[in-house]
């Protein structure tokens, strides 16, 4: 299926991440783990997403066919007809969104009128500042990193309320999430004072050594 | 068959697994420090779990975070590898305790073949001839002269939790006796925890031959041929080759159907090595690996047979792929081990590669994860790869590896690819007239 790969996906240390819903500890009592970390696939031997093998030769993002300009046509006399501000529609290997007077957002590419190159569109446009990249996180002085494997929880139990929120102040040894591993809770604490800008993971995501959780500032 | 297997290792052997899971379409997980994130086994693997920082206490050894990484990915099965945990009963324990896979022997088996002192009981129960030496544990001084002076010296002190070379010390004459002893004892303590220790006679001239061999843990064993590893330094195995040129096909299959009649009895599950010392026409066990072992891929290379793809179809529990009158001995096969280290001084030699080029060729084989642009972490050992070459006989053989070792080219850290070369042309490797000291002895003389 033509597709740009989602920008700046890295395998190093912290793949693109999945929203894996609400942690449930009752559950999971006595089970293998069915939230396994994201994937982002093996890479070939030069560290990079290998060209997916099964894409005919010569298929890449090019122009669009005569078929598909017709298509893009008539979607577009459609959005007139009918007032609507977007259509998306996919078939057969083809993804195609038509919009006008799109919000510009920072996580979506701007779509003007016309062919828009399908790309994996995130679950949101975010309105909030981006969150950093992996790399730009792992290196902000103020993250805090997981010192163990295991899986990330923002509360001390199903329904609480998280330890905290995007602003909220914490003090030096003050909790900020729990990293469940062979059935054990391990609290994290905060390794200074000071304000949550970020927050890097989801409720229940499963986290490795290293990866950046929290920034505090 | 399993669905996904954690590969709890890191370097050529983790590499090694990641291919054998890939041709069986197992999905893989390469667990690693923070210092291996650019490993190419990692970059391979279909996921992979940081667990933690370089030392392997806190990362590969670090049998809770191993576990863990189990969890969130949902990997059924651990191939250990070699070194690390692979010879840990208590691992073996922890994951059958957690019905995820360790494949490899029982617990039970590591536990006895761990024991020095018990592995060899338990081999001369099974037939296997031993060194003579002291029935179990020596505790008095008194004990250690009486067993000295019956078999005669020199004789070797051994820790009874060492093992692979370590933890060995030898008396040449009753005067020697007890320092050596004191020794070896207090070395024991600091390095294994325990200083319990036996004697066992001192072989002056022995070959290091050892017989591969693997079990279906329900009764049934072949033998794969042995290995000549008596090039060694400091106890290390430098260069591998089979057949021994030692051996003739009778010695061969005496001694491999002794040993798979043994593993037969033991009910062995899995791949395991079987140690010797060869002196003057007769085998003394030494010690059993119960793991696949670094110079594996020379049984591979005469045999046809991939130990690791075995390996884990055993601990899936499907039955031996061959039956002992199916296995065939082709031509010969010799391995060199290339250890990022100053070829006279083995100063280890950790580094960017800068420039990499591995030879190529019929019969031609390099396990490795290295790379062009691969930086060798400090933090493990020197091993980055392994040169093996297979030809019809060993002549042919050693022409070979001679043309390989001229071709590969590793720029930007050192490397014993010249040591290699230096030995490839000696006459008494050429003759295969060499025994486990001779190494020690020719690098003694180039000084």
């Amino acid at each position: 299926m033509p597709g740009a790969e989602a920008p700046g996906a890295s395998a190093s240390v912290c793949p693109s991440r999945l929203t894996v819903g609400g942690g449930d500890f009752a559950g999971r009592a006595g089970q293998r783990s069915d939230q396994h970390r994201p994937l982002t696939g093996a890479l070939d031997a030069r560290g990079q997403h290998s060209r997916g093998t099964d894409r005919p030769m010569g298929k890449d993002n090019k122009e669009p066919t005569a078929g598909e300009q017709a298509l893009i046509r008539e979607l577009a006399q459609l959005l007139v007809e009918t007032g609507l501000t977007e259509i998306e529609i996919e078939k057969a290997g083809l993804k195609v969104r038509v919009a006008r007077n799109i919000m510009m957002s920072a996580a979506v590419p701007a779509a003007p009128m016309g062919y828009a190159p399908a790309a994996a569109a995130p679950a949101a446009a975010p309105v909030t500042p981006l969150p950093t990249t992996p790399d730009d996180a792992a290196n902000h002085p103020g993250a805090v990193k997981s010192p163990m494997v295991g899986t990330a929880y923002r509360a001390a139990e199903p329904g609480a309320a998280p330890f905290i929120e995007v602003g909220t102040r914490v003090s030096q040894g003050q909790t900020l999430l729990i990293i469940e591993a062979m059935k054990t809770m391990n609290h994290i604490p905060a390794p200074k004072a000071g304000t949550i800008t970020q927050i890097l993971f989801e409720n229940g995501q499963p986290v490795e050594f290293g990866e950046p959780l929290v920034i505090i500032e | 068959m399993f669905d996904k297997i954690l590969i709890a290792n890191r370097g050529e052997i983790a590499l090694r697994i990641q291919r054998a899971c890939k041709e069986l379409g197992i999905a893989t997980v390469a667990v690693h420090s923070t210092a291996d994130a650019d490993a190419m086994h990692v970059r391979l693997a279909d996921e992979s779990v940081c667990i933690g920082p370089p030392p392997a206490s806190e990362s590969y050894l670090n049998i809770p975070r191993l576990l863990a990484a189990c969890e969130i990915t949902g990997a059924d099965a651990i191939h250990p590898g070699y070194g690390f945990l692979s010879e840990n009963a208590r691992f073996a324990e922890i994951l059958e305790e957690h019905q995820i896979t360790f494949i490899g022997p029982t617990s039970e088996h590591i536990r006895i073949m761990g024991d020095k002192i018990e592995a060899k009981e338990t081999a001369k129960r099974l037939g296997i001839p031993v060194v003579p030496g002291s029935d179990g544990a020596v505790t008095t001084e008194e004990q250690a002269a009486k067993i000295a002076k019956e078999m005669g010296y020199p004789v070797l002190i051994k820790a009874a939790a060492g093992g692979g070379g370590r933890g060995m010390k030898v008396a040449r004459s009753a005067d020697e006796l007890a320092t050596a002893l004191g020794t070896a004892r207090s070395e024991a303590k600091a390095a294994f925890g325990d200083d319990s220790v036996y004697i066992e006679k001192y072989l002056q001239k022995p070959r290091h031959i050892e017989i591969q061999v693997f079990g279906d843990g329900k009764g049934n064993a072949i033998h794969l041929g042995e290995r000549d590893c008596s090039l060694q330094r400091r106890h290390q195995k430098v260069f591998e080759e089979s057949p021994s040129p030692a051996l003739n096909a009778e010695a061969r299959k005496k001694i491999g159907e002794t040993v798979a009649a043994a593993m037969r009895k033991l009910k062995y599950r899995g791949a395991g090595t079987v140690e010797f010392l060869y002196e003057d026409g007769q085998f003394y066990f030494i010690e059993m690996n119960t793991r696949l072992q670094v110079e594996h891929p020379v049984t591979e290379m005469i045999t046809g047979l991939d130990l690791v793809i075995e390996q884990i179809r055993i601990a899936s529990g499907a039955p031996l792929t061959l039956k002992q009158e199916d296995v065939t001995f082709s031509g010969h096969a010799i391995e060199c081990r290339i250890n990022a280290e100053n070829p006279k001084t083995f100063r280890p030699s950790p580094g960017k590669i800068t420039y990499w080029h591995p030879p190529g060729g019929l019969g031609v084989r390099v396990d490795s994860g290295a790379y062009q642009g691969y930086r060798i972490p400090p933090y493990y050992d020197s091993l980055i790869g392994k040169l093996i070459v297979h030809g019809k006989n060993r002549n042919e053989c050693l022409m070979r590896l001679k043309r390989c070792l001229s071709e590969f080219v590793i720029d930007g850290i050192e490397t014993t690819i010249p040591l290699h070369a230096e030995l490839v042309r000696h006459p008494d490797i050429a003759n295969g007239l060499y025994d486990i000291h001779w190494l020690e002895k020719y690098l003694a003389g180039q000084g």
